[in-house]
């Protein structure tokens, strides 16, 4: 499965860039394949299959998912965004 | 003679002083321990006084309302975050209970002067300052002070009492009593619910402390090594987004979920995003970052103005809220504009969010020919600028827009109270509540109106708990946990961006407390606490003439989704079942009256 990956804050900042794609039928599988590509967001957002404490997926915009298991389809797009949403 | 003072609790000096403005008196008044062990200071310890000063029946404005100053157990210590006081007032705004927080020297200074709070009463006959030297109290004139900017009066009282002074001030629009006027220390503002007009009311221009006497803490050496553990956390993942990029990058991620307050409200994404994000800011110019007095975090991210008659200008804070509101939600997407009218709000000492909700507001209204001032259009940034500066020195349209959203729209009828962006008169911080339902509740139910700060709802419609777009009743009790959480980090005080390195908030704060006081905490107790100071808030309102009907939304979130997201919205009943399973889960009526003692 070849997903869209958007990436914001801290996420964007370690990873270089705004947008990429990985493969994965899982979130666990599309983590592994982002902290592959990026090593800098495995040292601090993503820990092999699992988000780092403090930081989040989510799905289409939508609802926000970060059990390793998470099915995801063909096509999807990802935001991966630090936790912390206060101002 | 002051009376002397009983040997306090460690962390406290068991008293507050209380200053009779009109009189030019002050009296010392002792702190029972049971009073703060059960409000502990900061937020709560202000409420509680406010209470027994009957406060909550005074007209804001009036000599009879008190305002407090109030330090916490925890300034002075080596915990990182914790130089904040409260100002704790009823609100010109809304009516309601406020509580403001602000960092750094005065919070450290105005407890070396031996209190845990002032509490300022009455009048001063003539613009003034109120210095408090030690335990020594006395009134100056503000003579020349009077109209100056934040920044130059506190410049100007260093300069005229000493630099080991710690000066908070008010500008020119507290003077003028602007409903939303800040009380200003040191680049850090006690920014929401007009404080500042009430100490204008007050005819105080500045208060300047200075002191010598230190609080023990029951455990000095458990405290210097929690306070090192702490400290090396904030270095960590948890901060890494408040040091690195500061709160404005929340603005892309909230823009991204159609939930970035546009246009009044009228749409949930901005255009001009982009262009005014730290990302792209931290590019474009130079970007300095600074911190609170005592703080390790250091999430002040200071953006370079330019030049300005060949001299480099003051450089500007920027922070998400004050981003959204002059920005997106004016429709504004020039940088330079949103960070001169930024850098003009903290001089003029107005809140950045009511002054750009209710310049929004004012735009929309004039769009639709209900406000008589054509060249406020959305988008415009010299407008913008031009209304800031009206609301500051009085002038034009500046007295209208001084009421804040809630009057002016009163004024205005039409019904364009359905669209003011306000709760109980506070206007709202920037999160669509239709696209992030518990913050909904949040705002809906804060004891002083639309509020971020008190009620951390938002972190639920951020998880897996809920679908944030379709919340339904059992968030209530999420929304309680986080509104606790903050009545305890505002009343012991420590920085809200700390929270995410404690693994488990209420134990922790229960380790620190006893590590500072010797008191025999428990994490159940502090739940207890928590509990007590919201419903003290609630307290105070229903004395200050609060409804059930207040606690809501403008009718435009209740009756129109986010334009830009179809699924982002909330019906009346929807909302209604939110409040009504908050007041049950609280324990109190179903329409959130309190039980009866
Ligand atoms: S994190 Fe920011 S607001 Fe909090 S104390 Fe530090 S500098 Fe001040």
């Amino acid at each position: 499965m070849l997903v869209t990956v958007e990436l914001f804050g801290i996420p964007r900042m370690r990873a270089g860039v705004a947008k990429t794609t990985a493969e994965g039928a899982c979130l666990g599988e599309v983590l592994d394949s982002l902290a592959r590509q990026f090593p800098a967001l495995a040292e601090d957002c993503i820990d092999g299959h699992c988000l780092r404490p403090g930081y989040t997926v989510n799905l289409r915009g939508e609802r926000f998912v970060t059990d390793p298991k998470t099915p995801i389809a063909d096509g999807d797009t990802l935001l991966l965004l630090t936790l912390d949403a206060g101002g | 003679m002051m009376p002397k003072k009983n040997e306090p609790t460690p962390g406290y000096h068991g008293c507050y002083l209380r200053v009779d403005l009109s009189g030019n008196t002050s009296q010392r008044i002792s702190l029972s321990e049971s009073m703060l062990r059960e409000y502990l200071g900061g937020s709560g310890l202000g409420v509680a006084l406010l209470l027994a000063e009957e406060t909550a029946i005074a007209d804001p404005l009036s000599a009879e309302a008190a305002i407090a100053f109030v330090f916490s157990p925890l300034v002075g210590s080596p915990l990182t975050t914790s130089a904040k006081f409260a100002v704790v007032s009823k609100s010109p705004l809304t009516g309601r209970i406020n509580d403001s927080l602000a960092s750094s020297g005065f919070a450290l200074a105005g407890k070396r002067t031996g209190h845990d709070a002032l509490v300022l009463v009455g009048r001063a006959t003539a613009p003034s300052i109120l210095v408090i030297d030690d335990e020594q109290m006395r009134l100056e004139p503000a003579g020349e002070l009077w109209g100056m900017t934040n920044s130059e009066a506190q410049r100007r009282v260093r300069e005229r009492l000493g630099l080991d002074f710690q000066v908070a001030t008010i500008g020119p629009a507290g003077e003028r009593l602007v409903r939303f006027a800040t009380i200003s220390h040191d680049g850090r503002h006690a920014g929401r619910g007009g404080s500042g007009a009430v100490l204008g009311a007050k005819n105080i221009k500045a208060i300047a402390v200075r002191g010598s006497q230190q609080c023990g803490w029951a455990d000095p050496t458990g405290l210097a090594q929690f306070a090192k553990q702490l400290s090396e956390k904030t270095f960590g993942p948890a901060t890494a987004k408040y040091r690195e990029l500061g709160t404005a990058s929340n603005l892309l991620v909230f823009n991204r979920l159609n939930v970035l307050p546009t246009r009044n409200f009228q749409q949930g994404t901005f255009s001009g995003a982009n262009r005014l994000s730290p990302e792209q800011l931290g590019t474009a110019r130079e970007r300095t970052r600074t911190s609170c007095a005592a703080c390790t975090i250091g999430c002040e991210h200071i953006y370079s103005l330019g030049t300005k008659n060949g001299k480099k200008s003051d450089g500007v804070r920027l922070e998400y809220e004050n981003l959204f509101a002059l920005g997106p939600l004016c429709e504004v997407d020039d940088p330079d504009v949103v960070l001169k009218s930024s850098q003009r709000c903290d001089e003029l000492g107005i809140d950045t969010i009511s002054a750009g909700g209710t310049i929004a507001f004012a735009m929309e209204c004039a769009e639709r020919g209900y406000l008589d001032a054509p060249w406020l259009r959305f988008g415009e940034g010299p407008a913008l600028l031009r209304a800031l500066e009206e609301i500051g020195t009085g002038t034009g349209i500046g007295p209208q827009l001084a009421q804040g959203s809630r009057r002016l729209a009163l004024e205005l009828g039409h019904d364009t109270i359905d669209f003011a962006p306000q709760v109980k008169g506070l206007e709202l911080p920037g999160y669509d509540p239709r696209g992030l339902q518990t913050m909904a509740l949040g705002f809906a139910v804060g004891p002083r109106g639309a509020d971020h700060n008190r009620s951390g709802a938002y972190e639920v419609d951020f998880s897996e708990a809920v679908d944030r777009r379709n919340v339904g009743p059992e968030a209530a009790a999420l929304a309680i946990e986080t509104e606790d959480r903050a009545a305890l980090m505002d009343s012991l005080i420590l920085c809200k961006f700390l929270r995410g390195v404690f693994a488990d908030f209420f134990s922790e704060a229960a380790e620190m407390l006893q590590l500072v006081t010797g008191w025999e905490v428990s994490a159940d107790e502090l739940r207890t606490t928590a509990q007590r100071i919201v419903t003290a808030k609630k307290r105070f309102n229903i004395l200050a003439g609060w409804t059930p009907a207040e606690d809501t939304l403008p009718k435009r979130m209740l009756h129109q989704p986010i334009a830009d997201d179809p699924q982002a919205k909330l019906s009346p009943e929807q909302l209604q079942k939110l409040v009504t399973a908050y007041n049950i889960a609280r324990g109190w009526s179903p329409e959130g009256w309190l039980p009866e003692p």
